[in-house]
């Protein structure tokens, strides 16, 4: 044990000086604060914007045109309740004479549009033209707006007022009341910590190959394996960069917290959705952390024994690759599942058990408020068989490597000579 | 205190890296471990020190298996290495706290052993800025500062210049003198004439001779004579039937068959009215004892 807690308080102390790890703690915590300011900054140009003149300006400013060629009674009006409707576009009245030179500007133009209103059947049917799927109105919204001045004319027409007719037609109000844990808030913060785990981990992990495979390089292996069993070694090896990792990513989730407190507006919309921390309860935190470490000591052996079977620095990368395609499949695997199935489908509950894939989502499935706690204690508990058992594996196969120089050796002939050393 | 190395054994698949290899070490002193590369030695050290396991045979010290935790044993590989982008003293610490030691006794051991090596100006220096001797005396440093009684020292003169290696010898000698078991695996023959009484010769894994080396050499008798003189002594040479052996700038050195053959040379040079300056009747060199061993096996 002694011996582990010298190696991991050399191992930490090492890496925390390094400047790599200054740069990247700085450039992060700033990137955190610039994210955070963006809602301010972002608010002082909503407000100009509100401003009456400025709107006027916009109003004129508008950058597509789209012609409405009305062969119908029905629909007066229509260009007007459209450009009124519609912000970013400029609804003209247009002739069905000139219908074939719009279709010739539309192939070159992506910003003019064509509504062509036609009767069939006694009732008003509407073509519209652009030049492709992703240019031109929005059809729904275009139709949305159509609808309501059809609708409007009919009941003017049988009677109703025009107040009436608004009246009867506008939007009813309504308000969302989730009743279940799972909210918006959680989801976004979900797939967030999924993205920073899958980051944390990947990372760390690879520090731990790099610093095993800088060593065994250099030759200090050799002074080291005679000071201390290889198993020792790489513990604290692989704990200090644990340690180092979660220092890390502590400090800049704090100092993210206390940013968002400080800097956020309490009312923000992130795309009309308000985002708080609610979520992030204690517990919540404790699994997170949890699978944090659990997740990047079973990555972690993996990596160091990657980097232990390597004699040149060169070779890292390549040694790796088993690992890192692991490692992506198993996140895509946990970040589909968070985002692409139902609650219960057979891949999200094969990922959640799965130990490679649960690191990634099961702390975004309990920021959602969707997971059981019997759920999360098998769930830990696989994982955490897992670590022991790849880290015997590991530190057998490390334990043979860092002897062996020249020629890579196969994974399987090194378990067997892991037998053989101390 | 005694080191015993018994009829150990190891083979890596088909190939035998160390076959049935015995030598003992009963008093302090340095012990000749010498062959070829490849020959098996760092396999042998490594059974020695219990991090690699024997197929066969064991090492003793004072009648105890050696691992880590029991024996207080120092190894310098012949691969040097040091953190390059750590601060020397701090690393050295690092090391002597691996090996037991308490941070301030491992300090104090680093800094005395680097005022007696003469590089107590670089203890805050990073050991990349180091020159190659100096950082070889870095690692030299990593070996000794826990005090370890038994001590492998895997090509300890490569790369030292004429000064850092004098002051190896220096330190070589006085850790003998402390009774230090010094076991030194080297290719340089004269180092290892010079300090070691007692040596093994390996090739392939196979032990091509063992034991005292004044006892080795004084088996093969005189076998060569060593003569300077004013005149040149290739022809007088010839005709008394001595075969050279090394030309240097002021000596020759012949075979002889014996005393009587020197003798023989030395009486015609006399006659002839030379009268050489140096002449000196010798036992084979280890480099040619080892040379002559090792060829006859390949």
């Amino acid at each position: 044990m002694k011996q582990i807690m010298t190696v991991f308080r050399f191992t930490f102390l090492d890496a925390v000086r390094k400047k790599a790890f200054v740069i990247s703690t700085i450039i992060i915590c700033a990137v955190v604060l610039l994210l955070s300011l963006a809602p301010r900054v972002i608010g002082l140009f909503a407000g100009e914007s509100t401003d009456s003149s400025a709107a006027e300006e916009v109003q004129e400013d508008r950058s597509a045109t789209c012609y409405v060629i009305n062969e119908t009674p029905y629909l007066q009006g229509a260009a007007d309740a459209l450009t009124q409707a519609a912000s970013e576009t400029l609804f003209l009245e247009g002739s069905m004479d000139e219908m074939e030179e719009y279709q010739n500007m539309m192939k070159d133009d992506v910003d003019l549009s064509v509504i062509l209103i036609e009767e069939r059947d006694a009732k008003p049917f509407v073509t519209i033209y652009s030049k492709d799927f992703m240019s031109g109105v929005s059809s729904s919204s275009v139709m949305e707006v159509l609808d309501t001045v059809y609708t409007s004319e009919q009941l003017t027409a049988r009677g109703m007022t025009q107040e009436e007719a608004m009246q009867a037609l506008a939007p009813l109000s309504y308000e969302e009341t989730m009743v279940g844990e799972m909210d918006i808030s959680g989801y976004v913060l979900g797939i967030v910590i999924t993205m920073v785990l899958f980051f944390a981990i990947y990372y760390y992990g690879y520090g731990v190959a790099m610093s095993v495979a800088t060593e065994k390089a250099s030759r200090v292996m050799e002074t080291l394996v005679v000071s201390a069993k290889p198993s020792r070694i790489l513990l604290g090896k692989a704990l200090a960069m644990g340690a180092l990792g979660f220092v890390q990513l502590a400090g800049i989730l704090l100092f993210g917290g206390i940013c968002y407190k400080v800097f956020v507006p309490a009312d923000f919309l992130l795309n009309g959705v308000a985002i708080s921390l609610d979520s992030f309860t204690v517990p919540v935190m404790l699994s997170v952390i949890a699978y944090f470490l659990l997740g990047y000591c079973l990555y972690a052996m993996m990596d160091a024994a990657c980097g232990a079977s390597v004699s040149k620095m060169e070779d890292v990368n390549s040694a790796m690759m088993p690992v890192m395609m692991l490692t992506i499949i198993s996140f895509y695997l946990g970040y589909f599942s968070i985002i692409g199935t139902s609650e219960n489908g057979a891949l999200q509950t094969f990922a959640l058990y799965f130990p490679f894939s649960s690191p990634f989502i099961v702390p975004s499935r309990l920021l959602q408020g969707a997971m059981e706690p019997s759920q999360v204690v098998i769930s830990l508990i696989i994982l955490a068989v897992s670590v022991v058992v790849v880290a015997i594996i590991g530190m057998r196969i490390y334990s043979a490597s860092v002897y062996q120089y020249g020629k890579r050796q196969k994974v399987t002939q090194l378990f067997k000579m892991g037998k053989d050393v101390d | 205190m005694s080191l015993e190395v018994n009829q150990l054994c190891k083979s890596f698949g088909s190939r035998v890296a160390v076959d049935h290899l015995s030598f003992s070490m009963d008093q302090p002193g340095v012990f000749g471990l010498i062959g070829t590369n490849g020959a098996g030695k760092t396999t042998t050290i490594r059974m020695i020190l219990g991090i690699l396991r024997a197929d066969q045979g064991d090492a003793k010290w004072n009648g105890k298996r050696i691992t880590r935790e029991t024996v207080k044993f120092g190894y310098m590989p012949e691969e040097r290495g040091i953190y390059a982008k750590s601060k020397v003293l701090e690393q050295l610490i690092y090391f002597g706290m691996l090996r037991g030691m308490r941070r301030d006794e491992a300090k104090k051991s680093a800094l005395s052993y680097m005022k007696r090596l003469n590089i107590l100006e670089y203890q805050d220096m990073l050991a990349e800025k180091l020159s190659k001797g100096n950082q070889q005396k870095v690692q030299l440093i990593s070996t000794l500062i826990h005090d370890p009684t038994l001590i492998f020292l895997d090509e300890p003169f490569s790369g030292l210049d004429p000064v850092n290696a004098e002051s190896l010898r220096k330190l070589i000698g006085e850790l003998t003198d402390e009774g230090k078991y010094i076991v030194m695996s080297s290719h340089q023959m004269s180092i290892v004439e010079e300090y070691c009484e007692e040596l093994v010769i390996l090739d392939r894994g196979k032990t091509l001779l063992s034991g005292n080396l004044r006892e080795i050499k004084a088996g093969y008798g005189h076998t060569n004579l060593v003569v300077s003189a004013e005149e040149d002594l290739g022809v007088l040479a010839d005709e008394c039937g001595l075969k050279l052996v090394e030309r240097h700038a002021d000596e020759s050195e012949y075979r002889i068959t014996g005393d009587e053959m020197a003798q023989r040379f030395l009486s015609q040079m006399i006659a002839d009215g030379i009268y050489p300056v140096k002449y000196e009747i010798t036992e084979p060199s280890l480099h040619e004892i080892f040379l002559e061993k090792v060829g006859d096996q390949q």
